[in-house]
């Protein structure tokens, strides 16, 4: 890994506009808690003094990629964190700047993910009328044991009325439900479903718990204090999220992912179909084609020989990042972005094309994964496509490994 | 020359753990054999394995001079033993290039199996038994009731037994003169031919094979054609010299005297353990008494996890083989674990050590396979095989008969756990010899058991039933018939070669029941639903199933950091690398060695 330089090193003369990143990711690394089960880089402490400094940081970050004319046309923006809200008016402030900065489409998609403790209707309003277009709000479960569990700092009617603001603003909403959850039962999962498609929300996110090492849940569980989820239930639970929403007109479209067909999250799809993406801030990810990582620093020209694809990081640490130091950088060549393709566009429902299977020299594993059921294959010729199973969803871990390894 | 008066040859004779090497370490510096600057811990166990659990391996030979209480100068040769009854062999050679022992008992334990088994052969040597009770500055030690085991035990005057404390140096002085008091000096003919006894060997890669040896008759000079009888290999002496404890050469060896000879040879296979070294020409007539050929009894196919490090395998095993003759190897192929050897070691720490050296010492990550015994199977053509692998065992309809080794074990052990300690043997397919009181708080038993049994994890259960205080000790015995049957393991419908073992007939229900449970907890979940089964020929004994997994995916992405993503992908992956692929079923290392912790 090498270190980044930051932005504001190279040129992009060369760099044609249609291959310019039209997406931007703005990471705000704050937090008012930190919940039992995340081993994510954030800071609890929310102080004005704490958080100028990032805000600033924030702030100069976007004027040097505007100086070098980066991202092109914005398609979509997100704004994740962390929990952005926690920022209230310095958020609204950071999109006016963003939006000052850069050019963006007139029908751009423009998230802030949010937790309903820090999401007032005024806040809502306020980023609505700043030119936010969707809020993403981390409500989790709709079971007030569950929330406390996972640490959550707010209250089942938090999360409803957060929702009702966001859908009075006339934003679109989508809303994090987690499963998997220590104690969690059918029961409690169907109440959650029930509850999530009275908010109005178009997009379900249905992920399952991960016991992260080092975290509070995690060490509750080795420890006895807590039975750790059954994967069998957790399996039985993700089935049902499947049918509860697709019978509520909430079409799954990646593995974990439900929209009312239209209100599919375009940012996300930018990251599963291997788009560029930019992305400021602390620990935030971005991902370049070459020629555009060297015109933005990112990348030494001497290093690019076998590369295609540039992912890179910003330091995760913030006195680090304020110091103005780099992240990590991570090359892949073409054979890597060609399996890396495969391996994100399986987490679609649509699947991948035979095209990109055979650019990606996987045609083998392909076999193999239809023979487990874990993959079908559907249409004739050059218009056949892949795409994975129910069986292969709840088994996506031996999918995506297996195609990332390319045996 | 020296003067055999004043020569003393000892050993150290103790069970494992009772501070014998300690001791040993405490001679040195009192001595002033090795600078304090030099000392270590144990000086005398060079191989970290050994420093590390305490155990000495090879035999060792130190050379110490010291001024007795009577103002003399005297050379006292240190000849350390192995401590474990794997190597009963080399200790009885050590034991041979003695006069006298110091038999160091533990002040609190008291008297164990290796104790009586260790005082047993001194005592068949015609050796001056010096009892050194050790350990006295410990809190539980009680002296006295250790001299009465001493007394009443073994049989053994211990009046005057030394009490010592290799910990704190007290009594050290105490037990070195009483080596020159009562240990006799060498006696032998210096004006016969040569005749010296080898009690180990070691491999130096500059210099071949070094023989540790006591001259019995006659001397040994440089440059001098010697002859070795057992082998018959002729050869010219390099060096002579003493080890004090770094080789120091010298210009003779004579009558009594303890030493290394640099015999010029590389192959450690034609210098023997017990053999005889005497003059090429006009040379002693009758070896010394006492050589045979050590085999070994348990076998184990070792595999390299990685298939790349075969080649490497090869080579380590080659080199330690230069160090530890009793190792032997043959290539062996197995369908699920591919190319491997089968190892031949002579006890069960032997193959825990070689496992561990090769690990270590050469960087192998290895996968061992349930250790096997040697069986004589007697086809119904009449020929006799030995069988080292349950791959090898003919169909059974060529076979005959098997016959397995035996062992005679002693077990001894406080009168509380004489109960559990029979129920333990009972399910092993031990017979009663008999038992007998050793004092008032040690009772002696012993018995006569299949070693297959032995290795299958009896010294633990030994320990554990008995709160550990069992010693064990054993010997071999002999083969005996049995009606013993290989019992298949199947995945999947398949057998796995590296999964079947021989087991006695009445036994293959419960051990494929338990073994296939056992192996239901081991083998993780798969992509698909996992039959196992237990089987002897066609037969299902025993059948568990392991569950195909459901679900298996990581959560949410976090603004679009694939990298991480990926790299837990990469992460679990190697998680299964350590597993090896058996058909389509991945299958963890420990289940190999599964059988052995099947608890009866």
């Amino acid at each position: 890994m090498d270190e980044t330089v930051l932005p504001g090193a190279g040129s992009h003369d060369e760099l044609s506009a249609a291959a310019l990143p039209a997406h931007l990711y703005i990471h705000v690394p704050f937090c008012s808690s930190k919940c039992s089960y995340c081993d994510f880089f954030s800071i609890t402490d929310v102080s004005d003094e704490r958080i100028e400094p990032v805000r600033r940081g924030l702030d100069d970050q976007i004027a040097r990629w505007a100086e070098l004319g980066l991202p092109g046309m914005i398609e979509t923006m997100y704004i994740g964190g962390g929990t952005p809200t926690v920022l209230t008016t310095r958020l609204v402030e950071l999109l006016r700047i963003a939006f000052d900065a850069f050019d963006r489409s007139d029908r751009a998609e423009v998230t802030v993910e949010a937790n309903p403790d820090s999401l007032t209707s005024l806040l809502v309003e306020s980023l609505a009328e700043a030119g936010a277009t969707r809020i993403s709000l981390g409500v989790q479960s709709f079971d007030a044991r569950e929330l406390a569990l996972l640490g959550r700092a707010h209250t089942v009617d938090d999360a409803l009325i957060g929702c009702e603001a966001v859908r009075m603003a006339g934003m679109d909403l989508s809303v994090d439900l987690m499963c998997g959850i220590p104690g969690q039962s059918v029961d409690t999962w169907l109440e959650s479903l029930e509850q999530v498609l009275t908010t109005g929300a178009r997009h379900v996110s249905v992920y399952p718990l991960t016991l992260e090492e080092g975290t509070p849940l995690q060490s509750a569980c080795s420890e006895g204090r807590l039975r750790a989820p059954d994967p069998d239930l957790t399996a039985t639970l993700m089935r049902i999220a499947e049918e509860c929403l697709q019978s509520a007109g909430l079409r799954r479209y990646e593995v974990a992912n439900y929209a009312v067909p239209g209100h599919e999250s375009r940012h996300n799809l930018a990251y599963w179909t291997s788009r560029q993406y930019i992305g400021i801030g602390p620990s935030a990810h971005g991902m370049l084609d070459v020629p555009t990582a060297i015109a933005a620093g990112v990348l030494d020209p001497e290093q690019a020989a076998d590369a295609s694809r540039v992912r890179y990081s910003e330091a995760d640490d913030l006195d680090e990042w304020l110091a103005g130091a780099g992240g990590e950088v991570e090359l892949l060549s073409a054979a890597e972005a060609a399996r890396e393709d495969v391996m994100l566009e399986l987490r679609l429902t649509r699947g991948t094309t035979i095209a990109q299977v055979e650019r990606a020299n996987l045609m083998p594993v392909m076999e193999d994964l239809e023979s487990l059921g874990l993959i079908e294959r559907g249409g004739t010729g050059e218009q056949t496509r892949f795409r994975t199973t129910s069986r292969g969803w709840l088994l996506g871990n031996e999918v995506f490994s297996r195609v990332w390894a390319g045996v | 020359m020296s003067d055999p008066s004043h020569i003393r040859n000892f050993s150290i004779i103790a069970h494992i753990d009772h501070g014998k090497s300690t001791l040993a370490d405490r001679i040195l510096e009192l001595t002033h054999t090795v600078a304090d600057r030099d000392m270590k811990e144990q000086v005398l166990d060079s191989m970290d394995i050994e420093r590390e659990r305490g155990i000495t391996i090879k035999a060792q030979a130190v050379r110490v001079m010291y001024e007795a209480d009577d103002g003399q100068t005297y050379q006292l040769n240190l000849i350390d033993t192995p401590g474990h009854v794997d190597f009963t062999y080399e200790v009885s050679r050590s034991l041979q290039a003695c006069e006298g022992v110091l038999l160091v008992v533990d002040a609190a334990q008291g008297v164990e199996a290796q104790t009586v088994a260790n005082a047993m052969m001194a005592t068949n040597a015609d050796l001056e038994i010096i009892p050194v009770i050790n350990k006295i500055d410990l809190p539980a030690a009680d002296p006295e009731r250790v001299r009465h085991e001493i007394e009443e035990g073994l049989t053994i005057p211990a009046d005057d037994a030394v009490l010592a404390s290799g910990k704190t140096g007290e009594g050290v002085c105490e037990a070195l003169e009483a080596v020159v008091k009562r240990v006799p000096p060498p006696v032998g003919d210096p004006d016969a031919p040569l005749s010296a006894l080898i009690f180990d060997s070691y491999f130096d890669t500059y210099r071949g094979v070094v023989a540790l040896i006591r001259i019995v008759d006659g001397e040994v000079r440089k440059n001098m054609k010697i002859r070795l009888m057992a082998t018959g290999v002729v050869t010219d002496v390099e060096e002579v010299g003493v080890r004090r404890p770094a080789n120091m050469p010298v210009d003779a060896l004579t009558v009594g005297e303890v030493g290394y000879l640099v015999t010029g040879l590389k192959d450690p296979a034609l210098v023997k353990v017990g053999d005889t070294v005497t003059p090429a020409k006009h040379g002693a007539t009758e070896p010394l008494p006492g050589y045979r050929d050590v085999k070994p009894m348990v076998y184990t196919g070792l595999f390299p996890i990685d298939g790349d490090q075969y080649p490497d395998l090869r080579d380590a095993l080659d080199k330690l083989k230069l160090n530890d003759p009793a190792l032997i190897f043959e290539p062996e192929n197995s369908h699920a674990l591919g190319f491997g050897f089968r190892v031949g070691f002579l006890g069960l720490l032997h193959m825990e050590v070689v496992k561990e050296r090769l690990e270590r010492e050469f960087d192998l990550d290895l996968l061992a396979t349930a250790p096997s015994v040697a069986y004589r199977v007697t086809r119904t053509d009449g020929e006799v095989l030995e069988i080292h692998s349950p791959q090898d065992m003919p169909d059974p309809g060529h076979i005959d008969h098997v016959e397995e080794p035996y062992l005679t074990a002693q077990v001894i052990v406080p009168p509380d756990y004489v109960g559990a300690v029979m129920e333990l043997a009972e399910g092993r397919r031990a017979t009663f010899k008999n038992m007998q009181y050793l004092s008032k708080t040690t009772v002696d038993m012993h018995y006569e058991i299949p070693l297959s049994e032995l290795i299958m994890d009896f010294f633990d259960q030994l320990k554990s039933r008995t709160k550990g205080y069992a010693s064990l000790d054993y010997e071999f015995l002999g083969y005996r018939r049995g009606d013993l049957v290989k019992l298949d393991i199947l995945l999947a419908g398949k057998p796995v070669d590296a999964l079947s073992f021989i087991v006695h007939k009445d036994k293959a229900y419960a051990r494929g029941k338990v073994l296939t449970e056992k192996l239901r907890e081991i083998i993780p979940r798969q992509m698909f639903e996992v039959p196992i089964q237990a089987a002897i020929g066609g037969r299902i004994l025993a059948r568990e199933t392991v569950r195909a997994k459901r679900k298996d995916v990581l959560a949410k992405c976090y603004g679009g950091d694939i990298t991480r993503k990926r790299k837990l992908l990469e992460k679990q992956k190697k998680g299964k690398k350590r597993m090896k692929s058996v058909g389509n079923v991945e299958v963890p290392q420990e289940a190999f060695m599964a059988i052995l912790k099947v608890d009866d």
